[in-house]
């Protein structure tokens, strides 16, 4: 007798592979067995004959089988052992980039720059130790990429820039970058992100912190490329499938497009969610003053295993459990347990997250409410009409979602209307009617398909509905 | 000597890889995506790569890899697993990275990553299981589905006309110059499983070594989506899908 097998028949599947391998036929199923989950199972017979080859073994697809032999592996080919260094010599580059991106920039950080609102999110995002930007062409956001490939941070932060063959690959890229522990960000413009949905309820019910940019242009379908803001509910209520959020920020100068990148990430992270923030081509596409962000370095290995134990990337997988992304669950309790947690932290991020500015509501009769680059123009309505001696204030939501209902719940019950000035045919105006839940009158203004509006139209339009 | 003498730890000469948990698992009896599972699992652990490999599920039947073999994966949505891929390499240089996919995924609803990917030549592997069917869902046709094969959604056999022609994805990724390593192996038998493993253990160093993009495929059965017996299966294999499937390595930058 030279080799012995066992067979693990709880697992054996009756396939009988293994029994069409055995070159001495030695193994069978079973005459009317079945194991407990039901499959018949294979026993050995004459097992004196046994010889240990393996092969039996071998071609088992679940595993079943473990062979011995006399002399064990002394006498069996040993598989070929290396070890992770052998590699290193690739990759010990692999940490070199961690530089600040322009170290003589540090020290005059509060310096005044002048550029688009696209081009501040890429140096933005350099500066506050992005780890990866993908993203695929777009107008009017291009300049993003452009702007970064430009200023070339793999060589000095060691951030990851690549053009990606499309928004379904880009979003997937965060996907797998982001559940690596990884800062990653993307940025489209509206039929580009629509392509992102998928991808964004994936990163949801996994807890992928990530920021994805839309600076929004007019739809549907390709639309125009002229600016816009009708993807509001989309950004606001999921256009994925499922029962999410994303936190939604919504910019109004080139300085908040700068400074949202770092928040964008801050709370992506605080709540393993993605964040968008949700501009549009106005202020993607102007010149406008901004103070860039203080630059940071990206953080170590050593640190993204501090700050996301559950990140994917085999950091000390031998001393605890592999760490799985996944959105697939076949017990509904437990689909149903994860949701709930997800609806837990969303009730929380409502709490203690919901961002605003307010201009002149103090004595305000009536109240403009708007987002983005249309809150500019109702900045001017505001000091127009109050010229006319009309006391009229302005609620700016800066969270999209959490939206600011309490607030507006508030001036609901102080005001005597209401005209929520919007470019798209009136969807914000849905959480703000909401909000005041029937308190005061409130009414629309929208210019669709990439009308920017002039200060004179929203006030016809307030002057027609409430004087 | 006696079964007692032989049965002993040292004489252990092979078993179910370490890296390969005890949950049973959900693949029908003799598909040969178990068969790919130890061999991803067995290499996995010769090349000490425990604490630096990141696994990329696909959607389809090996959905649940990351059930059986105890590393640290992302489950990626229908045909981006090379995508996703793609950024934990470029983030993680010192990782090995690779995605499990099956036909409907990597050469359906997938084919745009996995030809940019490759053509890109990240430094991943992809490994292809080829059953020629939608296994998970049922059998229905695939883009590999052979000429005159009847799957649930080509009853009456595929045909030009209908159905357009079986999709070997395999030969296009040889001719992207991104590719370092392309092969395909199968896992019938005992020296074909050596040779599948063979062809993973080059696809894995390549990838660590910055190699360019690797990509293995397995002529694989399903015999649930053939509807016959896992023997049988393992026949009809060797009869039909060898004849349009070849097996061998077809482009290797390193041993050329
Ligand atoms: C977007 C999307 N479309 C369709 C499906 C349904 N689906 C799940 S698996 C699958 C096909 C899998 O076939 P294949 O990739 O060949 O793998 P196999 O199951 O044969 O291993 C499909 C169509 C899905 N999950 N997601
Ligand atoms: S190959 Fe494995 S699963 Fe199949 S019959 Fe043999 S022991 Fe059972
Ligand atoms: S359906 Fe086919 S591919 Fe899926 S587990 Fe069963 S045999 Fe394997």
């Amino acid at each position: 007798m030279q080799g012995a097998i066992e067979i693990n028949q709880e697992r054996c599947k009756g396939c009988r592979l293994c029994a069409v391998a055995c070159p001495l036929g030695l193994l069978d199923l079973a005459k009317r067995k079945v194991n407990r989950k039901g499959y018949p199972y294979v026993e050995q017979h004459d097992k004196e004959k046994c010889t240990g080859c393996t092969a039996c073994a071998i071609v088992c697809p679940d595993g079943c089988i473990s062979v011995y032999r006399e002399g064990g592996l002394r006498r069996a080919k040993v598989p070929q052992q290396t070890t992770p260094e052998v590699f290193q010599t690739a990759y010990t580059e692999s940490e070199k980039g961690n530089q600040l991106p322009h170290p003589e920039e540090a020290q005059s950080s509060q310096e005044v720059h002048l550029m688009k609102g696209n081009e501040a999110i890429a140096h933005a995002a350099i500066r506050c130790g992005c780890d990866g930007y993908f993203g695929y062409p777009i107008t009017p956001q291009s300049e993003i990429l452009e702007t970064l490939t430009q200023l070339k941070p793999w060589e000095t932060t060691g951030m990851v820039v690549l053009q990606a063959e499309s928004e379904v690959a880009a979003i997937n890229m965060l996907y797998g970058g982001g559940g690596s522990g990884k800062r990653v960000m993307t940025s489209s413009s509206s039929p580009g992100i629509a392509l992102m949905q998928e991808g964004i309820s994936y990163m949801t019910i996994t807890e992928i912190p990530t920021l994805i940019i839309n600076v929004q242009r007019g739809g549907p379908g390709l639309g125009t490329i002229q600016p816009s803001q009708s993807d509001y509910r989309q950004a606001t209520v999921g256009g994925g499938n499922g029962d999410y959020r994303v936190i939604v920020l919504a910019p109004w100068s080139v300085q908040e497009m700068a400074d949202f990148v770092d928040l964008g990430f801050e709370l992506a992270f605080k709540y393993r969610n993605p964040v968008m923030m949700l501009s549009d081509g106005v202020i993607g596409q102007m010149m406008e003053k901004v103070i860039l962000p203080t630059p940071k370095p990206r953080r170590t290995e050593e640190q993204i295993a501090k700050e996301c134990p559950w990140a994917t990337n085999g950091h000390g997988l031998k001393g605890r459990k592999p760490n799985i992304l996944t959105s697939l669950e076949m017990i509904p309790l437990e689909m149903e347990r994860r949701n709930l947690e997800m609806q837990k932290k969303y009730a929380q991020v409502e709490r203690d997250e919901v961002r605003y500015e307010s201009y002149q509501t103090e004595d305000a009769e009536y109240l403009i409410m708007a987002f983005g680059s249309i809150a500019r123009i109702s900045m001017e309505v505001v000091g127009i009409l109050r010229s006319k001696g009309i006391r009229i204030g302005l609620l700016r939501p800066i969270t999209l979602w959490p939206f600011p209902e309490k607030e507006v719940a508030r001036l609901g019950k102080q005001v005597k209307g209401i005209i929520v000035a919007e470019m798209n045919a009136g969807q914000m105006i849905d959480d703000v009617r909401k909000a005041v839940c029937g308190s005061t009158k409130v009414i629309h203004f929208g210019r669709l398909g990439g009308v920017v509006p002039e200060p004179n139209e929203i006030i016809s339009q307030f002057e027609q509905d409430f004087l | 000597m006696t079964r007692e003498d032989i049965i002993r730890p040292e004489n252990l000469v092979y078993g179910k890889p370490q890296l390969m948990n005890d949950v049973s698992m959900h693949y029908c009896p003799g598909c040969s995506h178990g068969v790919v599972h130890k061999l991803v699992a067995e290499i996995i652990a010769e090349m000490g790569m425990e604490e630096k490999t990141i696994g990329i599920c696909p959607v389809g039947c090996a959905v649940f890899a990351y059930r059986y073999i105890d590393i640290d994966w992302q489950e990626a949505a229908h045909g981006r697993a090379p995508a996703v891929a793609t950024a934990c390499k470029r983030l993680w240089d010192d990782r090995l990275v690779f995605t499990y996919q099956g036909d409907g995924d990597l050469a359906c609803i997938g084919t745009c990553e996995t030809i940019h990917t490759l053509n890109r030549g990240e430094k991943i592997t992809i490994i292809f299981i080829n059953n020629a069917i939608y296994g998970m869902t049922g059998g229905q046709m695939a883009p590999t589905t052979l000429m005159g094969m009847k799957t649930s959604t080509c009853p009456y056999g595929r045909e030009p006309q209908l159905h357009g022609y079986p999709l070997n994805i395999t030969d296009i990724a040889a001719s992207l110059e991104g590719t370092a390593f392309v092969s395909r192996q199968s896992v019938h038998t005992t020296s074909a499983i050596r040779k599948a493993k063979q062809a993973i253990r080059h696809a894995f160093e390549n990838s660590m070594n910055g190699i360019g993009s690797n990509l293995v495929e397995i002529v694989s059965t399903c015999s649930s989506g053939w509807k016959t017996s896992p023997v049988k299966a393992n026949e009809w294999m060797e009869e039909h899908m060898f004849e349009h499937y070849k097996i061998g390595d077809l482009k290797d930058t390193v041993h050329p």
